[in-house]
Formats: structure tokens, sequence, C-alpha cells
């Protein structure tokens, strides 16, 4: 299981891929992630590294569960999609979206 | 400080406008990411962990009053309302939109600022002692040379593909508080000229700068740095990425072969034409006068009441202040080391209060040190009480210069792509346990310098304790080093004893100090001199638990 993720090539923001065939699909909101089988995961990375003019640098997040990042990946990908982990703008992304930390 | 003239203003003008066809391009389509990549990193833009990230150049970490509340303005207009000084003397912004990138850029030319060169394998922004110009032991102001290479270097035709990044230093004092000996080229002014030191580094393959010349007259320093860099520029290796810094070749030949080699490519260049004239050179020291030194009755009395009165004010004082040229002015260290707060981070707010403390007991002049902090270098004793008050008001009286909690952290794995793990937090961790005033005080200078990887940003190689995060398997852990200095006896600490989870490491800072306090001859001896005089080993066995 995995998600796709990249930065928002207009203002480099973190997205989180969530269903669609356009940018209108991906979400600043992990939580709101879809999670992929990993064929349609490869796929859909192929398709988007394509667009260029959308999003910057995607890739794939690989999952252990639906809600379990896998280990090697956590600290980068939990700081991701909660934002900084201290200062002035600590977990200033999961603040936005009003929820707790996810992953 | 240096004011741009006409080429300079038709320079960055024409590179600007050069870079907002290519973001528009970019945003259109009509240049791939792939493209736009080399491009948008020779204006400093990165994308990073959240969002572009803007590096800023200060040159040789000088800033006017202006410029440091256009920092302000970019912060509260395009970022989240703080930016980071770093430790090669600039500033980043971490939540820059690519479509702001154009207009930010010319609010920094407004001001004679860009981000040209911030990135890239070329010559980085030449950075230098903070109390330039001001510091009693100065034997002569490295600002003007800065400058000259400054000048030499943006776009230097040649130098813009290096085999990798390349950083000089100038120190112009007895006490060398620019690390010279940790960059590609280290430059010691002395009465003789520059002494100069070559294949410092630090990242991965930590190296000091070997002396391969000294007392060359300052007229002559832009042919021969010309040629040390053609030396580098022609036999650094360009086919792997970790050996392609100047330490691996000046390693690989020898100090002496490469340093012979310089001499002899020095041999052929038409110097003359490199070489800046008297008349230019003395027109570049025109621009870096003493300041107009206000006349300010000093009553060492009432300094002394206003210190009994308030111990705050006097510790700030103590710690603080740096002796001065002149009896009646001090040089002041404004902290960026509250406790619990990132290293080197400062608020919009916070940087126009810095910026009005300039013009009001400042002559309008800042400095960014390495170490993440910002300084007034001329600051009249008749005021300190006035300035300490305005910043304690505005949270930026820590009186920790020089201490335990006076840490450098680069921004790890909380911000940066590179990063293995975090240095913010741990750095927050620390500054807590220390957090008692007259602990610190009594365990006196202490550096400690943290990088969330090996590339070493956080310069964790040359601090008294140098902590160095590493990943093992998506955990984080932190290495110690002990006995880094990054002064006149620079020295590469030493990695000592198992790695720590981050939880663990401000409990065996603790023990380590206690140990320190302990075996210390007396209050006099620092902890990097007790390092050296009983060796690391005496230490290693406190960094852990005893079992």
């Amino acid at each position: 299981m995995k998600l796709l993720t990249a930065n928002r090539l207009t203002d480099g923001l973190v997205l989180w891929y969530a269903g669609g065939p356009d940018l209108s699909g991906w979400n600043e909101d992990a939580a709101l992630a879809t999670r992929l089988e990993d064929e349609a995961a490869a796929a859909l990375l192929e398709d988007w590294k394509a667009r260029e003019t959308e999003v910057v640098a995607p890739y794939l997040v690989p999952l252990l569960d639906e809600n379990t990042l896998v280990k090697r990946e956590y600290v980068r990908e939990h700081v991701r999609a909660n934002g900084p982990t201290a200062g002035q703008t600590a977990f200033d992304t999961a603040r936005q979206h009003q929820r707790g930390e996810v992953f | 400080m240096y004011q741009y003239d006409q080429f300079d203003h038709a320079m960055v003008a024409a590179r600007n406008a050069e870079f907002k066809d290519q973001v528009e391009r970019r945003l259109k389509g009509e240049l791939s990411e792939d493209q736009f990549k080399p491009l948008r990193l020779m204006n400093g833009l990165y994308l990073q962990l959240h969002a572009y990230m803007l590096r800023i150049a200060v040159p040789y970490g000088v800033l006017s009053s202006r410029q440091m509340r256009t920092f302000a303005h970019i912060a509260r207009t395009y970022d989240r309302d703080f930016g980071h000084f770093t430790t090669r003397q600039n500033i980043q912004f971490n939540w820059i939109k690519l479509a702001d990138t154009p207009q930010i850029l010319e609010d920094l030319a407004a001001v004679e600022m860009h981000a040209i060169q911030t990135s890239g394998n070329c010559i980085r922004n030449t950075t230098t002692d903070q109390f330039a110009g001001a510091a009693r032991d100065e034997i002569d102001d490295p600002r003007p040379w800065a400058e000259l290479i400054r000048q030499w270097s943006t776009f230097h035709p040649e130098f813009t593909f290096l085999p990798r990044k390349f950083k000089i230093a100038i120190t112009g004092a007895t006490r060398d508080r620019a690390a010279i000996r940790v960059h590609d080229i280290g430059l010691q002014l002395t009465d003789k000229g520059f002494d100069v030191y070559v294949g410092g580094g630090m990242g991965r393959t930590p190296h000091l700068g070997h002396l391969i010349k000294s007392g060359l007259p300052g007229e002559k320093l832009l042919s021969y740095l010309e040629a040390a860099l053609r030396v580098y520029n022609r036999y650094g290796r360009r086919d792997n990425i970790y050996k392609a810094r100047i330490k691996i070749l000046v390693s690989a030949l020898g100090p002496q072969e490469y340093a012979r080699q310089v001499e002899e490519e020095w041999a052929t260049l038409d110097q003359a034409q490199i070489d800046a004239p008297h008349a230019e050179i003395a027109r570049i020291k025109s621009f870096f006068p003493q300041p107009a030194y206000a006349d300010k009755a000093f009553d060492a009395a009432a300094l002394d009441r206003a210190k009994a009165a308030d111990a705050g004010f006097a510790r700030w004082v103590r710690n603080n202040t740096l002796a001065h040229r002149r009896d009646d002015h001090v040089s002041v260290t404004i902290s960026l080391k509250p406790t619990g707060l990132p290293p080197g981070d400062a608020s919009s707010a916070q940087m126009d209060v810095m910026a009005d403390a300039a013009d009001r007991f400042g002559y309008g002049e800042l400095r960014v040190s390495h170490e993440q902090n910002i300084i007034l270098p001329h600051v009249a004793k008749a005021d300190l009480y006035d300035l300490y008050r305005l910043l304690d008001q505005n949270g930026l009286s820590s009186a920790n210069v020089g201490k335990i909690t006076d840490m450098i952290a680069c921004p790890g794995l909380d911000y940066c792509s590179l990063a293995n793990a975090r240095s913010i937090p741990l750095a927050q961790d620390i500054s807590q346990r220390f957090a008692d005033a007259e602990l610190t005080d009594k365990i006196g200078d202490l550096q400690i310098k943290i990088s969330g990887c090996i590339n070493a940003c956080g310069h964790h190689h040359v601090g008294h304790i140098g902590i160095l995060g590493v990943d093992k398997q998506g955990e984080e852990f932190y290495q110690i080093l002990l006995g880094g200095r990054a002064d006149e006896q620079a020295a590469l600490g030493v990695i000592t004893g198992k790695g720590l989870s981050a939880e663990a490491v401000p409990a065996a800072l603790e023990r380590l100090i206690k140990l320190y306090l302990d075996l210390r001859t007396d209050e006099t001896e620092r902890f990097i001199d007790t390092v050296g005089r009983l060796g690391r080993d005496a230490f290693a066995g406190a960094l852990h638990e005893p079992a």
C-alpha cells in the first residue's frame, strides 16, 4: 500500500493524491490521502511525473497498513504530513487542517 | 558599508529580469523542472521539505537597518512571519511561493541585496569576523577584502561551474572568529599580508586547511586566488560528488604539491589584468570608514549602579558585549538563542526591533554571525541600558553568548530535504535542560554545534561538543563528538561513545558537564581545555548511563 505525494509547482506546498484526474483531486491534508495499491500507485506516479506544470517531484510513500508509515520513512513523512515539529510553525500543517497528527 | 555602483545595480536588475522570465516560462510549462532547477538554484531558490526556501546572501554578514527591515517585510508578506539566520551569515525563508520570487528579488534589489550564488557549484558568500572594523584585537579590517572578493567572484565566468561549491572566509583579528581553517580557502590578515590556508572543510570528510602561502600582499590577492581556483577547477574530481571538494584534491596531491602547482599557475597569469589597482582597493576601502562616533559622556558609576540593580542586565553586559577599539564603545551580540526556540530564528517584529536598535544605538549597522546571532558592532557604553531594555521587551535579551545554550543548529529534518535527523527539537531540549542562568555561567564558555546530517551545516565537527544526527532505519540517533574547535587553534572533534537517542542526549550532556565541573582545575579552565588536558577518553564514560 502506498501514498502518492508531491509539491505543488506554484507554491511548493506538500500535496497528497486524493483521487481524481486533475490537480483538484490532490489535497494539502495528508489525512485525506488515498491509500493506493502498489500497481495503481506506480501507474499514477508515472502519469503525474509528466504533469510538471502542476506538481514537482512526485514520489510514493510506502505504508505498512492504512495508517502506519514504513519505519524507514517515518520521521521525514511524519514531518511533511504534520509540519515542522518545533519552532514558530510547529505542527502548522496539522493545525491548518484542524486535526491532530497523522501517521 | 559598500554601496552598489551603476554596474552592481545593472547586473542585479538584469539577473532579476532574467529570472522573472524563467519563472514565467516554468509556470507556463515552457521549461521543464529539469531545465528550471539549476536556474532557480542559481538564484538561491531550493525546494525543501515543506515548500520553496529562498536563501539570501548577506555579503560577509554586514547588514544595514534598512536591509534588516526588508527581511522583516519579506517574512511578513511572503513567508510565515519569521526567517532563519544561517551558519554562513545568510538568511533563509522557508515558505516562499515560486510565483512571488520575482517580486521578492525586486524588493531585495531595492536595498542592494540578492540571492545570487547562494547555491550551486560556484564561489559562495565570503564570510568574515562579525566584529570586523570594531574588535579591539583586529590587525586589519577584512571587509574591504571580502568586498573585493565578492566583486571578483560574482558571475566569474571561469568559476560558475566548479567541481563543487566553494567557500572563502577571512579574518583580520588575532582571534579567529570566522572559522577560516574549515573553509575551502581561509585567509588570515596579518601585518605582513595574507596567510592563505587551503583545503579545509567539514561535511563527510572533514579536513583542516593547510597553510600554503604566507605574507601574500593584498594587491596580489585576486590573482593568487584565481590561480588557486584554476588548479582546483582543472583537477578537482567531477566524477564523484563526495570527492569533489578542494579538500580532497589538496589531500590527494599533498599541500606542498598543490601549492607548487598554484605558484606555477600564478606565474603564467597576467596578474596586472586580474589584480585590483591600488586606486580600486582604496575606493572599496573608502566604503568602510569608522562611524561618526557620538561623543556621549560615559558614566561608569551609573553603569555599575544599573548592573547592581538589575542582575539580568549585569549578566547580559558580561556575556553579550565585546571590547571595542574605542574605550567608550562595545560590540553587542543579540542572541537568537532564547530558551526553547530554534537557534537563529527571528520573527518579523524582532527584525524590526533589531533594525530600530541599530538606528537608535548602533549607527544603523548590524552583522550576522556564523554562530547565528545578530551583532550591533558599535554601541556607546552610555546607551547600553536603554538598548538592553528595548531588547528585553522584545524577547531579544538572552544573555548566553558563548555559553552552552548558544548553540549552532542547522534546520535539520524539520525543514531540510537532505537531513537525516532533526536538529531543532534537540537544541530546544538542551537549552531547556541548561536554562538555569547561574549554571550556564558556572559552566563558562562552551560551544555545542548540531548537524542533522553529514553535510555538517551545523558545524558539528568543530563544536567543543558536536552532535551529528543520523538515521538508523527510520530512527533518529545522535553521535557525540568531543574536542572540536573552530578558532585559531582549530581542531576536529572525534566521535566519542555510541550513538544516543534524542531523549538520551540532554541527560548525557548533563553527566558530561557535571564531570567537567568536577575535573576542571578551576573556573578559568574551559571545557575544551579540560578535554584537551585529560583527553576525550576521560569523558567517554559519562555519555552513557551507568550500567
